[in-house]
């Protein structure tokens, strides 16, 4: 079981928290140190499916964050208003989805081999969002920019709750 | 087994065959369903490139690599099943891009050989329909006959 990376958006379509447990494969994030696609052949003669442009960490969470707005939409317009979008998969990765009744948005992108994990995402946000990011008397009502999300104890507790819950 | 719906949608995100088989499924307008299978054309792209890893890490050539490099390149798959708590889409794309969306009830086992089925009618009934031009519209009675009596028998 791999988790590779965690979104929490609020309810004014901003990301206001992220996190990565693997690095971006080299081959697409386009950051990487050998020559770009367009300039210059491989050594075997392939030729180099053409790689998209580099997308930032914020453009992927925007990206995420339209996709599971649309596809939330779709289920609902399909399955009637009390439907819920629970995840999708890929041959690659698997996405799992939760939304409070107050409109956050909890998405988690693991390997296809994991169950649903609504009940987990579920946990992070009672066990560990509302007791250390809504109850800290310093965060601010929203988090704008993602202020006051990621403290020292969320974050501990996130790392644990993943290693707890979900075993490698 | 309940299937709701069967969608075809065309590798330019048209949708080109469109059929209810069972009532579970609000019902859309004509055009709610155009927008909708254009919408799910372009998420399922995104999904694409949203992949978090390289395909080759996960999908590793077995044994020795093979002397003659595949010209194919493999690429990341877009969305294959979708859940929701109501029903569940089971999405297959052929080669050439077309994909099948099929709707059945959340827990649904062995909807992947019902699409190859499906699939293989499309192929026999309506890619080998000498009146059938690609990219239009299915209006085929043959294949909605062998459909329901595939459909129908399952269930």
């Amino acid at each position: 079981m791999a988790i590779y990376s965690f979104y929490i958006f609020d309810r004014h379509t901003e990301c206001i928290y992220t996190r990565r447990w693997t690095p971006r494969p080299m081959s697409s994030s386009g950051k990487s140190g050998r020559p770009q696609s367009g300039s210059s052949i491989t050594s075997n003669g392939d030729s180099v499916p053409p790689t998209r442009k580099a997308l930032s960490k914020e453009d992927d969470a925007k990206l995420i964050f339209g996709l599971v707005f649309s596809l939330r939409n779709m289920v609902q317009k399909l399955g009637g208003e009390d439907d819920t979008f629970l995840s999708y998969r890929t041959a690659e990765y698997k996405l799992h989805y939760y939304e409070t009744p107050t409109r956050m948005k909890f998405v988690m992108l693991t390997d296809t081999k994991q169950n649903n994990l609504r009940v987990a995402l579920h946990q992070i946000w009672a066990n560990l969002f509302v007791e250390y990011v809504v109850k800290n008397p310093l965060a601010p009502v929203e988090h704008p920019g993602g202020i006051g999300v990621a403290n020292e104890l969320f974050e501990r507790g996130l790392d644990a709750f993943v290693t707890a819950v979900l075993p490698s | 087994m309940v299937v709701f719906a069967l969608f075809i949608i065309s590798k330019a995100g048209g949708l080109i065959y469109n059929r209810e088989f069972h009532s579970g499924l609000t019902k859309l307008t004509s055009n709610d369903y155009l927008m909708l299978a254009g919408s799910f054309h372009g998420m399922h792209a995104i999904t694409k490139q949203l992949c978090p890893v390289p395909a080759a890490a996960i999908n590793p050539t077995s044994g020795v690599p093979s002397l003659a490099p595949s010209p194919f390149t493999s690429r990341p798959s877009g969305i294959e099943v979708l859940e929701s708590s109501h029903f569940r889409i089971q999405c297959f794309q052929t080669l050439t891009g077309t994909k099948f969306l099929l709707f059945t009830e959340p827990q649904q086992p062995n909807v992947d050989s019902v699409l190859r089925r499906i699939y293989e009618l499309y192929s026999d009934y309506v890619m080998k329909n000498p009146f059938y031009t690609v990219e239009m519209p299915i209006r085929c009675e043959k294949f909605d006959r062998s459909l329901d009596g595939f459909v129908k028998v399952r269930s």
